[in-house]
């Protein structure tokens, strides 16, 4: 009895709060583990057996080992690989949408955040240039694609000033195609990045600033010297979130290009390429191949360049 | 992450808002329609009632919005029975895709949700009809086909000879052409001597430098005389070993259309784009353009446009090669809840004689009714104000009989479309003919692993 009289008091002194917190998390691991894990091990699992549709009659599943990858790497007739094409598009077109993405966002969230500047009507130009992001990507495409058609208001505007005396093929030149997709992306996704580097510099103590101005630093230097270096996990996660983002393009180049990729597949993402063998046939073996590739380079990159950010000089 | 995160979050609430207007317009939809149907039910005496132990929905998979519409305005949905169109675009395959996916899910879905019946064109036709997803339309209860021209029949039945749909329409295809610019290049517009002076390629091939030399575009799209090639293959695309093949009609057009794209006869646009439609427009400068009934009444909207259009001003005549294209068949779908009110549909549609009038005096339809054509083929009064007054079902009457349906095989709607989308690329001046072949050899492989390309 004196024993049982006792234990509640034990208890009492030694309680732990700490399965709340494994409560507390064990949502996410619910939904990551339904909604991601399970998923990513069948995409694996998936791209070891031939699988498909032929018409309306499903062809396999049957194990094939490592036929796909084999596949997917084999060279072509005029010798080159394609989906080392794919990637290397894939690159192209986020890099040349997230550079100046990034340049401009910084400099926008430096302006915006300034005490010195006080930029009036903040909230009303921090909407405006959101807004693009609101946007559904693929209705934005076709905009771009109907403005930059042969009869398009673009070609129309160029003949009538007499800027050009025949209409431009916008869409049989890489450069523009390309530029494009470029142009959309940055357009879409800048007025996010400014907000969250905003919320960046904010968080950088002020008396930083006002420091380096009793100093005698020029805005200039307080950029270079004060202001990024204690950006730099932010920075670092933007570009992060931005690569992944990046490597998985599709809807921008698929709507734009109708799935093409034109010219000469010059804009067929790594994205579209799968989708080429998911639409139609249901080749779940081959684009599973290609899944786990993606899978596979994206950890190599974000390694890479987060290495390369972190790095101590 | 976040960023991923908060995209995806706003794409799912904007996809679940969009699937839940969706589901608002069509019970929207579906409501006047229902309360019409019982307004005129209860106005006109006893009309059919849906039999007892069918369902009350009716599911309809289509492409595009024109059977619907003649569906609407001429079909009488029985009592109490509600008509669900699924919608989706034909590029790319989508079509076929979204199809695909609920016929294979059809054993499975409630009855209400059971694909009752589809449309389907000649290019994956054979897709449907050689499989278990349709089933025998005899059995169900349309029986008369005395009327019907018989490649649509052919089409439609399996190898087995069992005829899983029918059309609504019939689509030979004939060459139309401005009137105003046949005359300034030809000396005249009567359909009989224009169609004496473009009765064959070389002919026409000669015109299209007349044209050009007057300022005028033969055609307004490289792939324009793409369907009166292809439609008189030899041999299908794939051979009995699934080698892709090129047949001698697709060589000869893609020389005729090297000439044409070189000499400027034509544009580099596509059959479907804005560029060659803006040429229907008065302004316009193209002579020709190919297509059935549908094409006209359905495609040339700008044409018949009251400010920019030219109506009046066009004219059909069979041209350098008798082909069809497109079509639309009605597919009885396998597990149909609804098989009394299934057949009723195909058989209004083919046999209903003052339906199909209707679809040829305010639709300007060629249907699937030899009797009703012949009717309005051989009606001096009768004439389509589109072409000038000109009796067009006189002229697709005399083409129809010639149609034949063979060397199709279920991958042409991929296989069409596929080249000419990569050799529009070399058209346009982005890469060269090789190249442009082995993005269509790319194409057809990631499409169908079994097809095997050179």
């Amino acid at each position: 009895m004196k024993n049982t009289k006792k234990e509640p008091e034990k208890k009492i002194k030694s309680v732990s709060y700490a399965k709340w917190g494994y409560i507390f998390i064990l949502p996410f691991f619910l939904v990551y583990f339904t909604c991601h894990f399970i998923p990513q091990a069948l995409t694996i699992y998936n791209s070891f057996f031939e699988n498909y549709r032929e018409g309306l009659t499903q062809v396999g599943p049957k194990f094939v080992g490592l036929a796909n990858y084999v596949k997917l790497f084999t060279p072509t007739a005029e010798g080159t690989i394609d989906i080392l094409k794919y990637t290397g598009n894939t690159l192209i077109l986020w890099a040349c949408g997230a550079a100046p993405q990034i340049i401009v966002a910084l400099l926008l969230a430096v302006f915006f955040t300034s005490y010195r500047l006080k930029i009036r009507g903040q909230q009303f130009f921090k909407t405006v240039i959101y807004m693009p992001n609101l946007i559904m990507a693929s209705a934005f495409s076709m905009l771009f694609f109907t403005l930059f058609s042969n009869v398009g208001p673009v070609n129309q505007l160029l003949l009538s000033t007499g800027l050009a005396d025949k209409q431009i093929d916008f869409f049989a030149y890489t450069f523009t195609v390309r530029g494009m997709v470029c142009i959309m992306n940055f357009l879409m996704w800048y007025g996010n990045t400014t907000i969250l580097l905003m919320a960046g510099i904010m968080g950088i103590d002020q008396n930083m600033f006002e420091a380096a101005n009793i100093d005698g630093a020029t805005p200039v230097q307080t950029f270079f010297k004060v202001t990024l270096p204690l950006l730099k996990p932010i920075l670092i996660y933007t570009v992060m979130t931005a690569l992944i983002g990046g490597l998985q393009m599709f809807d921008v180049p698929q709507v734009l290009t109708k799935g093409l990729g034109m010219p000469d597949r010059t804009s067929t993402t790594l994205i579209m390429y799968l989708n080429n063998f998911l639409g139609t046939s249901k080749n779940y073996g081959m684009s599973g191949a290609i899944s786990v590739y993606i899978f596979i380079i994206t950890g190599i990159i974000s390694i890479f360049v987060y290495r390369n950010l972190t790095k101590e000089d | 992450m976040k960023r991923k995160l908060i995209a995806s979050l706003l794409v799912a609430s904007m996809a679940m808002s969009m699937a839940a207007c969706g589901a608002k317009e069509e019970t929207k939809e579906e409501a006047p329609a229902a309360s019409t149907a019982e307004e005129e039910t209860k106005e006109e005496a006893p009309a059919e009632e849906a039999s007892a132990d069918e369902g009350k929905v009716f599911n309809i998979y289509a492409w595009n919005e024109e059977y619907k519409g003649f569906f609407e305005k001429y079909y009488k949905v029985p009592d109490g029975v509600t008509v669900n169109w699924t919608i989706v675009p034909s590029d790319n395959g989508q079509y076929q895709e979204a199809l695909d996916n609920a016929l294979l899910s059809q054993a499975d879905a409630a009855d209400d949700d059971k694909v009752d019946m589809f449309l389907a064109e000649a290019d994956y036709i054979l897709k449907y009809v050689n499989s278990d997803a349709t089933q025998d339309v005899t059995a169900l209860g349309v029986t008369d086909f005395s009327n019907t021209y018989e490649y649509t029949v052919q089409a439609c039945t399996d190898t087995e000879g069992i005829t899983k749909g029918v059309s609504f329409q019939c689509c030979p295809s004939a060459l139309i052409y401005r009137r105003s610019i046949a005359k300034d290049v030809l000396g005249t517009d009567d359909p009989a001597e224009v169609q004496e002076k473009l009765s064959d390629w070389t002919k026409f091939e000669a015109v299209a430098k007349d044209a050009k030399d007057k300022g005028y575009y033969m055609t307004a799209s490289f792939a324009e005389t793409y369907r009166p090639f292809s439609n008189n293959v030899t041999s299908a695309w794939v051979d009995e070993n699934n080698n892709l093949q090129m047949d001698e009609q697709i060589q000869a057009w893609i020389d005729q259309t090297d000439k044409f794209m070189e000499n400027e006869y034509t544009l580099t646009s596509g059959i479907w784009e804005d560029e060659k439609n803006a040429q229907m427009f008065a302004e316009g400068k193209t002579m020709c353009f190919f297509g059935p009934a549908w094409y006209f009444n359905f495609c040339m909207g700008n044409a018949q446009d009251e400010e920019k259009g030219c109506y009046g001003d066009w004219a059909i005549c069979e041209g350098p090669a008798a082909h069809f294209w497109g079509g639309t068949w009605l597919l009885a779908a396998a597990g149909s809840d609804n098989p009394t009110m299934l057949a009723d549909v195909m058989n209004t549609f083919i046999n209903d004689e003052e339906v199909c009038s209707n679809l040829i005096e305010k639709e300007a339809q060629f249907t699937n009714n030899k009797a009703v054509n012949d009717k309005y083929a051989s009606d001096p009064d009768y004439g389509n104000g589109f072409l000038g007054g000109q009796n067009d079902t006189a002229v697709f009457a005399e083409m129809a009989d010639n149609i034949k349906f063979e060397n199709q095989t279920i991958y042409d709607q991929i296989l069409n479309e596929g080249l000419q989308s990569n050799l529009q690329e070399f058209y346009r001046g982005s890469v060269n003919k090789e190249t442009a072949m082995s993005n269509f050899y790319k194409l057809v492989n990631e499409k169908y692993p079994s097809i095997v390309t050179p």
